[in-house]
């Protein structure tokens, strides 16, 4: 992007003739593009560095009007004051049309029937400069290259590779995986993704690859491309829409023919992904149209679920409800939104749970993830989300993460993250397994599970310790920080040293790294929140980004990596059960009149339930109805039997699903909802940016939208819902939401507004600049206390479990199972250190019974040095282990956020 | 040019090398995905690395004899007896070819036991290989000038490197740096480059980080003067890279050997074993650390930054420029990138003047230079003359021609083909060169005997370039196969020369290449187009050059 501090002054030079100001660093090629000029070229990407490979960008420049003129590559060319630069004189169109003629002696001429005729570059520039023959006779070529195509999305022809290396600059340069190198020099350079022990060059599917796809997305030709056939140009249309994986919030765009959705890539002007995504992205979209999805509402009669019209089934919905509420009271029924659904989506949710229906029993997805954050980063700083932008990595001079693995559950930020590890910029990982970011970071702090608090507190104690705080920071912006103080400063090192099992001076090196840096940005992700103190870790990397004064500036913050596309969406749309839309307390008696006054009737008054206590009540009885809106529960919370029990105690179960998920199958009624291709709306990502969500198809037959289905309930439980389409509904939610006031459907553009967008339509890059939302920035100290799973299990189960995700799988993987991503990973594995295995005569990949006190299960164990001894990981992605029968009951304090990442357990060899 | 690799190449940096560690694992993938994961890169990267080099993995890796098929052995078509004289002794397939291991000046080179033989030797054979045998090879030395600068002997090391710690204590950085700039010096490797200028700039670099790195990656076919001075003048090479590190702030002084030259590496580290008993720095607020890095047979690491690549243990490709090395260079720190011969000149410089040396040449080109001269001369061996010396004058000193000579190519492969009759135009320095259209470069002269087929000398030259092109820029990687296909397939008589295709190729290999060697190669053969027409014309397709472009000579199309 050209910043205009970059203007050179006036200072101009010359493209054929005519005079043009140029930018400070910029290169010919960016000059001539800039001012409109084109300039055909192969190699140059620019999303990539410059590499100067082509040459076909070639230019005549001059360092004076009729001075004598040198052929130069104006890719990597820096444009300097006076210079004149002929694009097109004839020794240049000489140049590039021989240079084109030498690339053909060493293509397939065959682009009638290849996939990326009418949308290959070097097809255009051909056409440019006028090939019409080849001259060279009986050349040697590359022709014998056999194609790849042995993975599920990756395809690979390389006789027809011009050699641009684009794909391999790609894959190291934005992804940062270096699957993809050149073998051989001069003109038997070739493309490899690695080789064998015997020295055999490795397929796609045997190599390293992630899947991402920038290198197909990036090369010119189609030597690298993907099954979905992403270059052809059969699209009738292209639909800009928002991934709904992960938090990142790709842009994506959709090529669609006759209703069918034919490939997905990434728009390279978007400013979340700049033209990159990953394989959820970018690949695993099959499941929309999968025979699995639903296609009717179900309803059970006899035990049985049976097809019914939507008739029926909001009949038999709205009559149950209308008589719990009657008989039992609004309190009895209760909503789970989710965090996958769109804004407008889940606004309705809410709005049918409080205002419908009259009960705050209203909760989200956010429960189990982000809960904590939302919360320990309001009572920090007044509002629950990141401070900064994603795009500040560019700017900041030193990285901390903690407890996240961006690169495998967000991937497009992970790989940002890596490329500034890599090339060496300051950083901390403090997580108990050697993640991907963990092996280039200059410090990694690998606590024991449960730890994060203990190892936190240390950190202040030692940035206190060697003077290192910003006391002009903490003095103007921050309160109850003497309290603070005189508590780190109390700390036991030797016994939180002990705990943690990170050694005190390694601690110390990198809190005085992180406090030295002029600019420290924070990552967090599940790693911390998921544990019973993990409000108050957030609350403590809050502590550490205030005492260092990094907030409120470019390069700085904590920022959470959001888990789902729109969680920070959810909470922000209110489906919490003691906030309302826009975070106002709903105990609260002015808030109540704000509700009452947008919605016309009296608002429901105490604190709702949360999620765990929804499933406590229905056990005990206080709960008869449960609406839940894609989240298949049964799979993803912790301690299954206990989710099982207290489902199959309701009156009445409502799923709205797109499959017949592992909840759903045990459900009185299920709807089908629409799948993110099928709808329209706002997403919000994990830097508060709302993006407009477009539909690319039309819900698939016999299913709804989510957000219509709700807004059909809402209508006949009695209340007025006129449309659920996101221009009405913007309107609305912008009337009630203070940080929404300026958000308009129209005006959201391709790259979205970050909240608080002001009446005038201007988003926010950065949160708390001159002052803390809730004023002053608040110090909370905490002690380190033991989980209560470990107190009361761990003697019985000495291993400690911690769950996560990986790459390919998405959650409960209800989407990406249906993909060809299951084809990459079918199993969830269990990962356990060499000398735990060598203990317990475990053999790498045999399988292993893993225990708690809740339940038991077998999986395929492999050994690995990723966890220390006595640690063991895995991921839940797939129903027919159900991981989240061992998980256990352990949650945090404030939140009830469930710890998924530390479960007592035992493993034993499955004979 | 990846700036992850180089940064993650940089955490081990020299001590635990990685282009080092890629040697030792020889290509196998297994020892390769070992290192990888130690330097925390890409097994693709490592392994593709390692393929780009002809002696670590490949048909030409690890063989018992090697043979040299550079232009000189070439020329003195002495190559064929020395294969056969090794097929006694090995399999055909236990012998693979260098090129050029720097003794042209009697031919009948070969390596044997990691130790170059040359001249007689081959008829020691037996010798060589059951027991110890000293090769006999045996050169002149011969100086013009008054006193020698770069060919003088250095007799007391501690005294030599005295100068080092008396110029630090009587002047300042900017006063030596300005000795060198106005000596005039410009770089010996072949480009002219101004020395001290280059030196400033990475001075002015605010950086920390810094090194000296010095190109002894000799592989021109036909030179063989840096040779010269690293076994018979190391000091001077080391005395210059030292100057350079101080001046600079540099604390680590590469020398970038290539593997052909097996002595030089030996003589070189006997030197720096020398100047660190000397504990010459000792006291001083001045670290600086000498380190051989031995290459790996790929000419292409002679360009200067597909040689710090190849330090970093990246593929040697060629980067863009700029960045310049002084501003990032290796491991992308500020970095002095010198030629050996340049580096040898800075002694002499200190110790006598700017004006000294910028006395000797013609004002542009100051100084003295070596030249390597082949067996086609009476005497072969290292010439010192003074820049502007005239050609003529250097041959007969020389003791004119071993035997009838059609043409001299001078400056390496990518030099020019001078023509007998252009002799008495020119003189040692680099405008005489250039203004007549040829090429002083590393001023390596080998004479083109009468007998030689002008065709086929450009058939090997594009050869040569096909095989060492690095495979990234669109011209050289495409152009030098086609340019040898061409020649081939004209002397093999399937398909005549396409002159108007021919000299396209040339003007695009010319003007669009990224670095000198896709750039330099058809220098000679405008030469040859120019000065020996007559004797490849047989070989032209003999059509009106106004009808070519009418005549359909493809038998492919473009759809």
């Amino acid at each position: 992007m050209t910043e205009l501090s970059n203007f050179a002054g006036d200072k101009m030079a010359y493209i054929d003739g005519l005079p043009f100001p140029i930018v400070t660093g910029e290169t010919i090629l960016q000059f001539a593009k800039r001012h409109h000029f084109s300039i055909p070229t192969l190699c140059d990407d620019t999303k990539l560095e410059s590499y100067g490979a082509c040459r076909v960008c070639s230019v005549e420049v001059a360092l004076q009007a009729d001075g004598d003129a040198k052929v130069m590559a104006s890719c990597h060319t820096p444009i300097s004051e006076g210079m004149h630069v002929q694009t097109q004189s004839a020794q240049i169109q000489k140049l590039r049309k021989n240079i084109i003629e030498l690339v053909l002696t060493d293509h397939p001429l065959d682009c009638l029937t290849c996939e990326s005729n009418g949308n290959c570059e070097l097809q255009d520039v051909a056409a440019e400069v006028g090939i019409r023959k080849i001259r060279y006779k009986n050349s040697t070529d590359h022709s014998d290259y056999r194609t790849d195509q042995s993975h599920p999305y990756m395809r690979s022809d390389l006789s027809k590779c011009i050699n641009c290396y684009r794909c391999v600059r790609a894959c190291d340069e934005i992804q940062g995986e270096f699957v993809l190198a050149i073998q051989g020099r001069g003109f038997n350079s070739k493309i490899i993704k690695g080789a064998s022990a015997d020295g055999i060059e490795l397929s796609f599917d045997d190599s390293a690859c992630v899947s991402c796809g920038a290198c197909a997305q990036t090369c010119p030709t189609a030597a690298i491309s993907d099954v979905f056939q992403s270059k052809s140009v059969q699209a009738e249309k292209k639909v800009r829409t928002i991934c709904s994986y992960c938090g990142v919030g790709c842009n994506l765009e959709v090529s669609v023919k006759n209703n069918e959705i034919l490939s997905i890539r990434a728009p390279s002007d978007a400013e979340v992904n700049q033209g990159h995504t990953c394989l959820k992205g970018r690949y695993a979209w099959r499941f929309y149209n999968h025979p699995d999805r639903l296609t009717s509402p179900l309803l059970r009669k006899n035990g049985q679920l049976e097809k019914v019209s939507w008739q029926e089934a909001y009949q038999f919905i709205g009559d149950k409800i209308i008589k719990l509420r009657k008989t039992l009271g609004s309190d009895t029924i209760a909503g789970i939104s989710s965090s996958r659904c769109t804004n407008e989506e889940n606004y309705l949710m809410q709005k049918l749970m409080r205002v419908a229906i009259g009960t705050n029993n209203i909760d989200c997805c956010a429960r189990v993830c982000h809960s904590p954050t939302a919360y320990g980063m309001q009572q920090a700083f007044g509002t629950g989300a990141a401070t900064n932008s994603i795009k500040d990595l560019t700017k900041t001079e030193f990285i901390m993460i903690i407890g996240a693995n961006p690169t495998a559950a967000h991937p497009v930020t992970g790989a940002k993250i890596k490329q500034q590890l890599m090339k060496g910029l300051p950083s901390i990982v403090i997580d108990p397994v050697k993640t991907e970011v963990a092996k280039y970071a200059t410090y990694h702090l690998q606590l024991r599970p449960g730890t994060n608090l203990a190892v936190l507190n240390m950190m202040s104690y030692y940035i206190i310790q060697s003077g290192l705080v910003d006391q002009n920071f903490i003095n103007d912006r921050c309160e109850n920080w003497n309290v603070f103080e005189e508590e780190i400063l109390n700390i036991d090192i030797d016994a939180l040293e002990k705990i943690s099992g990170v050694d005190r001076e390694l601690i110390k090196q990198a809190a005085t790294a992180y406090a030295n840096a002029n600019a420290a940005m924070s990552f967090h992700g599940l790693g911390v929140t998921e544990h019973s103190q993990g409000s108050r870790t957030v609350m403590n990397i809050a502590n550490l980004a205030m005492m260092t004064g990094n907030i409120g500036r470019e390069g700085v913050g904590v920022n959470p990596l959001r888990g789902q596309n729109n969680v920070q969406g959810a909470a922000d749309m209110g489906c919490q059960p003691h906030q309302g839309a826009g975070y106002f307390p709903v105990d609260i008696e002015e808030n109540q009149e704000l509700y009452e006054r947008h919605y016309g009737v009296a608002m429901p008054t105490s604190q709702g339930l949360k999620i765990p206590e929804m499933f406590d009540a229905a056990i005990n009885g206080s709960l008869k109805a449960l609406w839940i809106m894609g989240e298949d529960v049964v799979q993803t919370d912790p301690n299954q039997a206990h989710t099982l029990n207290a489902l199959a105690s309701l009156d009445l179960l409502v799923v709205q699903e797109i499959f017949l998920s592992e909840t759903a199958k045990i459900a009185d009624v299920v709807l089908p909802g629409a799948s993110f291709l099928e709808k329209s709306g706002t997403f919000t990502n994990g830097e508060r940016r709302i993006q407009a969500v477009r539909a690319a198809v039309k819900p698939i037959e016999g299913s709804k939208t989510d957000g219509q289905i709700v807004a059909d309930m809402i209508n006949h439980l009695g209340h007025r819902q006129s449309s659920a389409e996101p221009e009405e509904m913007l309107k609305e939610i912008s009337q009630i939401v203070p940080f929404f006031k300026g958000v308009k459907w129209q005006e959201l553009g391709d790259n979205g507004k970050q909240w608080p967008v002001l009446e005038d339509g201007n988003g926010t890059d950065i949160l708390h600049v001159d002052e803390f939302r809730r004023g002053r920035g608040k110090f909370h100290f905490f002690k380190f206390e033991e989980t209560k799973e470990l107190i009361d299990h761990a003697k019985k189960f000495p291993f400690i479990l911690t769950t996560s995700r990986i790459l390919e799988h998405y959650n409960a993987a209800t989407m990406t199972r249906r993909t060809g991503n299951e084809l990459i990973i079918d199993k969830d594995i269990l990962l356990i250190n060499p000398k735990d295995a060598n203990k317990k005569k475990i053999a790498n990949f045999s399988k292993v019974k893993l225990s708690s006190e809740r339940g038991e299960i077998e999986l395929t164990a492999e050994l690995s040095d990723k966890v220390k001894a006595g640690v063991l990981f895995t991921t839940f992605h797939f129903p027919e282990l159900m991981v989240n029968r061992v998980t256990g009951d352990a949650k945090d304090t404030e939140t009830l956020c469930p710890e998924y990442k530390v479960v007592a357990v035992d493993i034993d060899v499955v004979i | 040019m990846s700036e992850n690799l180089s940064k993650l190449s940089a955490r081990k940096g020299l001590k635990e090398n990685l282009f080092e560690n890629i040697i030792q694992a020889k290509g196998s993938p297994v020892a390769l995905k070992s290192i990888a994961r130690q330097h925390k890169v890409g097994e693709s990267n490592v392994y593709g690395a390692s393929t780009a080099y002809d002696f670590i993995q490949g048909s030409n890796a690890d063989k018992k004899a090697y043979i040299c098929n550079g232009s000189s052995c070439l020329c003195a078509n002495s190559q064929p007896q020395v294969k056969q004289k090794l097929l006694a002794y090995f399999e055909q397939t236990d012998i693979g070819h260098a090129t050029c291991l720097g003794h042209c000046h009697e031919n009948h080179s070969f390596q044997l036991k990691g130790k170059n033989y040359s001249g007689d030797d081959i008829n020691h054979l037996d010798t060589i290989i059951n027991s110890n045998f000293e090769s006999k090879e045996n050169y002149t030395t011969t100086c013009l000038l008054d006193k020698p600068l770069l060919t003088e002997e250095i007799n007391q090391i501690e005294s030599y490197y005295q100068l080092f710690t008396e110029l630090i204590e009587d002047k300042n950085q900017q006063e030596l740096l300005q000795t060198i700039v106005d000596s005039g010096l410009r770089g010996r490797g072949g480009a002219g480059f101004p020395t001290g200028i280059k030196w400033q700039a990475c001075a002015a670099e605010n950086n920390s980080e810094k090194y000296v790195v010095c190109n002894a990656d000799e592989g021109d076919p036909g030179a063989f003067s840096d040779r010269y001075l690293m076994e018979q003048r190391p000091h001077s090479v080391l005395f210059g890279m030292l100057m350079a590190g101080y001046l600079s702030g540099a604390q680590w002084g590469v020398l970038y050997i290539r593997d052909e030259y097996p002595d030089s590496v030996t003589q070189i580290q006997k030197a720096i074993d020398k100047f660190e008993i000397l504990n010459l720095l000792s006291g001083l607020d001045f670290e600086f650390q000498f380190k051989i890095i031995r290459g790996a047979g790929a000419y292409i690491c002679g360009e200067e930054t597909a040689l710090l690549r190849s330090i970093e243990g990246q593929r040697p490709m060629v980067s863009v420029r700029p960045p310049f090395p002084t501003v990032k260079g290796l491991f992308g720190k500020p970095t002095i990138l010198n030629n050996v011969e340049t580096f040898s000149a800075i002694h002499w410089i200190l110790e006598h003047s700017a004006e000294a040396f910028a006395s000797l040449g013609n004002g542009a080109s100051t100084g003295s230079k070596l030249l390597s001269l082949d067996s086609s001369f009476n005497n072969p061996g290292i010439m010192e003359v003074a820049m502007g010396e005239k050609l003529s004058n250097v041959i007969n000193r020389a003791g004119g021609f071993s035997k009838p000579i059609k043409a001299l190519h001078i400056g390496g492969p990518l030099g020019g083909l001078v023509p007998l009759e252009k002799i008495d135009d020119l003189s040692i320095d680099f405008e005489s060169f250039a203004d007549n259209g040829f090429l002083l470069g590393h001023a390596s002269i080998i004479g083109i005997p009468q007998s030689q087929n002008i065709a086929e000398y450009l058939e090997h030259l594009f050869e040569f370039t096909a095989a060492e092109s690095c495979g990234k820029c669109f011209p050289c990687r495409l152009g030098a196969t086609r340019g040898k296909e061409m020649f081939q397939q004209a002397l093999k008589g399937e398909n005549k020369l396409d002159r108007e295709l021919l000299d396209d190729l040339l003007e695009t290999m010319e003007k669009g290449s990224l670095c000198a060697l896709g750039g330099g190669v058809p220098l000679p053969v405008k030469n040859a187009l120019l000065y020996f027409m007559p004797e490849m014309n047989h070989l032209f397709e003999q059509i009106a050059f106004d009808k070519i472009a009418s005549i359909d000579i493809s038998d492919r199309e473009v759809k």
